[in-house]
């Protein structure tokens, strides 16, 4: 056990210091030496994460601190993950899949959202830049996701986002699904008109919104 | 820990070309020469006899020969230290730091509770002399506002509560008078611990204004004489106003300026050789439509930045003003334009001290939290002036290369390392609330900074016994001077 928990320490460090390969190496060893996954995902990285994200709300943390804390989640999971088939998945707030609209190469934002998300309590799959809708309905039918966010920054691009809520709608995967939209020209205004289940400003915001529309589910 | 933060530029500005400073030099000495300046003052009057200066006695009117001003100011000094009483709170006027310092002496204060304009008082003094302990863009403390609870014994009392609230140095601008400046520098020794230690680490200095146009207040020259027979600092400033006690023009006021810093330089020299003096020229416009006092306008801070370079060109340190501009509210388009000009110029002159920001409505009206906002315009200029560096670490030629075409930076721990580096106003970029309320308007971020600081900020206090000391010091000062 006390193994155990030193790994964890190391693993929730090197999320805090942002060291992707740390995280990575320390996620081998803890494999090696036949910890649980599951464990040091929410006692390591899960705790780690979200220290970034305190020291993120308390001004101490800056993006880019923010972003490699993320990266190193995410170097971590990709080892723990696949070690844990078969077993039950990890606790997390709600599946998320998140991209930027066909058309669009715009992923600063999106990211630092995916990011703000995963230090939220969410399971983020993101699917990167210039997706189509039928990109995303894909990957909510494979991650069984019940949140999806569409990252749109050109007004002649915004249109897309209305194409992912129309293409879940024919796969039937609406009813289960919300559907979060931002970018920069993106307004409550559009949100609404499109038929989007909610829109934030700014990563922070987008954590609250995602909060909201999960809990508001059934 | 208690840290000051002076501008050190990395680029300059000269207003004047080589040849312009050598036309006005000459013609300052071509007044001294031949015009004169008023000494209104027994003593003064003495000592230029004594030193061959041509005296018209019943006039006071003094004239100086262009080899007596040049002998009497090669023995001022061109640097020395201005001391705090704490360690890193020592100004060094060696001409590599531009040092600010708080504005004064107003009359008036809207006061904090109720914001109402009342007069201001010895604890306004206090309560900012507290605050400006802690701005790291303070360097040393002018008592910004009158102690008119205070009655005649008002400049002494503003020398007590700067002294009581803030270990940085203190400039009077307030203690006038042969008998006030003798209490004065016995508040200098207790504070530096005795008379010697005073010479070398000087608590305290003095800036005095003369009359224009050319003419010196009799109290504030004989305040000077003591003080540089002290030890103390005594700078001078003149204030010309084009169009009514200065000619219209810059270049006249820039002159007749001159020669009234230099002549009263030139007796603290003949006073007291070597006596450290700076110079200070501080010219404003007369609005030739209503006769209103002009300050935040191109021909005055054009003359800010110039008279920095004419106090070099006598080989002294100078005072230049900065920031006291124009209107009454804090936060507007005119202030903010306004304090840029008379607070970057100045520095990139190459100021050695500079006054002085917190007082809005020409520097006569205290508005506590306007503090905090030229704290922040002081702070941008300091980064502005520290330039761009250029190296290969800040070139990142690899990072550029790791990332390559259609990537980011933020991931990079490079991005990382610089990205805390570069400052961000606070006031004009707060951090918007986690709950998502709505940001609070600007000054009423600029006073809650303000108050927080009031009411966690304590400045290291006064040993009692020189607590008790200076209160000797006030109790005998106002039986002297009261009667």
């Amino acid at each position: 056990m006390s193994s155990g928990e030193e790994i964890w320490g190391k693993l929730a460090q090197a999320v805090i210091d942002g060291e992707p390969e740390d995280a990575a190496e320390l996620a081998r060893q803890a494999l090696d030496q036949g910890l649980d996954p599951l464990a040091c995902i929410n006692e390591g990285l899960t705790a780690g994460i979200n220290r970034v994200g305190e020291l993120f709300a308390s001004g101490e943390y800056y993006l880019p601190d923010l972003i490699i804390g993320g990266e190193a989640m995410k170097a971590a999971l990709a080892i723990l993950e696949p070690a844990m088939v078969g077993k039950q998945g990890r606790d997390v707030l709600a599946r998320v899949v998140l991209g930027t609209v066909k058309g669009d190469l715009h992923e600063i934002g999106k990211t630092l959202v995916g990011t703000m998300l995963a230090a939220g309590g969410f399971q983020v799959t993101d699917i990167g830049v210039d997706r189509s809708a039928a990109d995303f309905v894909a990957a909510v039918k494979e991650t069984d996701a019940t949140l999806v966010g569409a990252s749109a920054l050109l007004t002649t691009t915004m249109p897309e986002q209305q194409k992912i809520i129309e293409a879940l709608r024919e796969a039937g995967l609406r009813d289960r699904v919300k559907v979060m939209v931002g970018g920069a020209p993106v307004t409550q205004g559009w949100a609404t008109k499109i038929g989007a289940d909610g829109h934030a400003e700014d990563a922070i915001a987008a954590v609250s919104l995602a909060k909201q529309l999960v809990a508001a589910q059934p | 820990m208690l840290e000051i933060k002076p501008i050190h530029p990395q680029f300059h500005l000269e207003v004047l070309p080589a040849a312009q400073l050598e036309t006005i030099r000459s013609a300052t000495l071509h007044i001294l020469e031949h015009v004169g300046v008023h000494f209104p003052s027994e003593r003064a009057l003495r000592v230029f006899i004594e030193h061959k200066a041509q005296v018209d006695v019943e006039s006071q009117i003094v004239r100086l020969s262009p080899e007596l001003v040049t002998e009497a100011l090669s023995h001022a000094p061109r640097s020395y230290v201005l001391s705090g009483r704490a360690g890193g709170t020592d100004l060094v006027l060696d001409g590599t730091n531009s040092y600010f310092g708080t504005d004064g002496c107003g009359t008036e204060t809207v006061d904090l509770k109720t914001g109402e304009r009342r007069p201001s008082c010895k604890e306004d003094v206090a309560q900012m002399a507290r605050v400006a302990d802690s701005l790291s863009s303070v360097a040393f403390y002018w008592p910004m506002v009158s102690a008119r609870d205070y009655g005649r014994l008002a400049p002494l009392h503003e020398l007590d509560a700067s002294f009581n609230n803030t270990v940085k140095h203190v400039q009077t601008e307030t203690v006038m008078g042969e008998k006030p400046a003798r209490y004065a520098v016995r508040m200098g020794e207790v504070i530096a611990g005795d008379r010697e230690t005073m010479r070398d680490r000087p608590p305290f200095s003095v800036l005095i204004c003369t009359i224009a146009p050319l003419g010196q207040d009799p109290d504030g020259i004989e305040a000077g004489m003591v003080y540089a027979e002290s030890g103390i600092p005594v700078g001078f400033m003149a204030m010309p106003n084009m169009g009514a006690t200065a000619p219209a023009t810059p270049a006249g006021a820039l002159a007749i300026g001159n020669a009234e810093v230099v002549s009263a330089m030139v007796l603290m020299q003949l006073v007291a050789p070597g006596a450290p003096v700076f110079h200070s020229l501080l010219a404003s416009v007369m609005d030739p439509r209503s006769a209103d006092y002009v300050v935040g306008i191109p021909a005055k801070f054009l003359c800010n930045a110039a008279a920095v370079q004419m106090a070099h060109d006598w080989g002294v340190p100078t005072l230049a003003g900065a920031f006291g501009m124009g209107g009454t509210e804090p936060a507007t388009w005119q202030l903010g334009r306004d304090s840029f000009y008379t607070a970057l110029l100045v520095p990139l002159a190459g100021a050695d001290i500079v006054t002085g920001g917190g007082m809005l409505e020409a520097s006569t009206v205290l508005v506590p939290e306007q503090i905090i906002f030229d704290d922040e315009i002081y702070h941008m200029h300091r980064i502005l002036a520290e330039g761009i560096d250029v190296s290969a670490e800040t070139l990142a030629l690899d990072v550029i290369a790791a990332v390559g075409p259609r990537g980011h930076f933020l991931t990079q721990e490079h991005t990382r390392r610089h990205v805390r580096s570069t400052w961000i106003p606070e006031l004009t970029h707060p951090r918007r609330p986690l709950d998502g309320g709505p940001v609070p308007s600007i000054r009423s971020r600029a006073r809650s900074r303000f108050e927080s600081i009031l009411a966690e900020h304590q400045p290291e206090p006064l040993p009692e016994l020189a607590r008790a000391e200076l209160r000797v010091i006030l109790d005998a000062a106002a039986r002297e001077l009261s009667s």
